[in-house]
């Protein structure tokens, strides 16, 4: 463990201090980074069934290679960061095959089916950009030397799915009639939900760890103006309507309904007209997690006890 | 799962360092090259080599991962 107090490697790391392992970390800073480890490697691994179960609508042989180069991209970024969990001290067996379903720390967003090649399509362009929004971040800011190094790599593979999800939006939106309609469709409760991805707003949010230990940068609400100031624009140059706009007297983007608010899983529906809800139903929502959160975690461990017994024979 | 940890290091062109990526889980030699040409597909590779983290022999440090993949090793 490191000679150092909290306080004092919080100052270290904020005037530019690397850390390399277990042995410089206070156990404070191996905490913060743990959960944030946690976030990732677990968005990264249940975007894959999420993208797998959606890439048997793709309509080429081309895009069914392109959607798996995807999937085989996030399920290696997974793996990346459930070993950096277990350098220091966590283990990989336990957390991805240990845990219950509502146990992962992935977001809402990966527990919604994607029912068509457009929601692939969105959801790679939206999703996919919330995570360089979010790991650009740590890359530039992290104090962990170790995380940086990996995310050369993530960081390129996640902007050719960016590409990939934005080029086919570009696509669909321009032919017009069913195609455009299925995107705005996807677009109307994917824009929504990763807004929420972002977290609490800034006002909100209690004490973090994560800036204290320069974990990363920018705070929730600077992540969410990032992550629009990109998808907005988009959206509009697509003729997309995406329910945010810039306010030239804030100087920022601002939503243009309540947030957060209530969304139905079933019908894909977020209730803009029944009016702003608390965080905490917002937690509770999350909480109880969404309709293929089982099927999900499920399809990846499926394997894993029958292979052992068969091996351990 | 028995697994071993081994470093995966790679060069990119002729003339560049080989330089470490990453690491990868294995049972053996064999499923980590696999393991490793599969997970850090990222370049088009000059060369890419794996390392037992066992065999990989600190010099000056005497903390560290692979001081602790040492450590384990002569349990």
């Amino acid at each position: 463990m490191s000679q150092f107090t909290d306080e004092e490697l919080m100052r270290k790391v904020q005037e530019g201090y690397m850390v390399e392992g277990p042995e410089d970390m206070t156990e404070g800073y191996r905490k913060a980074l743990r959960v944030q480890l946690t976030v990732q490697a677990d968005t990264e691994l249940m975007s894959a069934p999420s993208y797998w179960m959606a890439a048997r609508y793709a309509p080429s042989t081309n895009t069914q290679v392109s959607a798996h180069a995807i999937i085989q991209d996030e399920l290696a970024h997974a793996n990346i960061a459930y070993r950096l969990l277990e350098d220091i001290g966590e283990s990989k067996e336990h957390l991805v095959y240990g845990r219950q379903p509502h146990e992962f720390k992935h977001p809402y967003g990966f527990d919604q089916p994607l029912d068509n090649w457009a929601e692939l399509v969105v959801a790679t362009g939206f999703f996919d950009r919330a995570g360089i929004t979010l790991l650009t971040d740590v890359h530039e800011n992290t104090s962990y030397a170790p995380l940086k190094r990996a995310l050369v790599k993530i960081g390129m593979e996640e902007t050719f799915h960016l590409r990939h999800g934005e080029v086919w939006m570009r696509r669909l939106s321009k032919a017009g009639g069913e195609a455009r309609e299925l995107v705005q469709r996807a677009v109307d409760w994917m824009f929504p939900m990763t807004i929420e991805w972002f977290g609490l707003p800034d006002a909100m949010k209690r004490h973090s760890g994560q800036l204290d230990f320069k974990l990363k940068g920018l705070t929730n609400d600077q992540l969410r103006q990032v992550w629009m100031a990109s998808t907005v624009p988009l959206c509009e140059e697509l003729g997309l309507n995406a329910p945010a706009h810039w306010d030239n007297v804030k100087g920022e983007y601002v939503l243009d309904y309540p947030f957060p608010c209530q969304y139905d899983a079933v019908d894909k529906h977020w209730a803009f007209d029944e009016g702003e809800i608390s965080w905490d139903s917002v937690f509770e929502r999350w909480k109880g997690r969404g309709p293929m959160n089982e099927i999900y975690v499920e399809s990846v461990q499926r394997s894993r006890m029958d292979v052992e017994r068969w091996l351990a024979a | 799962m028995n697994e071993f940890v081994y470093d995966v290091f790679t060069r990119k062109e002729r003339g560049d360092r080989l330089q470490h990526v990453g690491y990868v889980d294995a049972f053996d030699d064999e499923t980590a090259k696999i393991y490793a040409w599969t997970t850090y597909s990222e370049e088009r590779w000059f060369e890419m080599c794996v390392v037992k983290r066992t065999n990989v022999l600190p010099v000056n440090r005497v903390d560290g991962l692979f001081v602790e993949a040492q450590k384990a090793a002569h349990v």
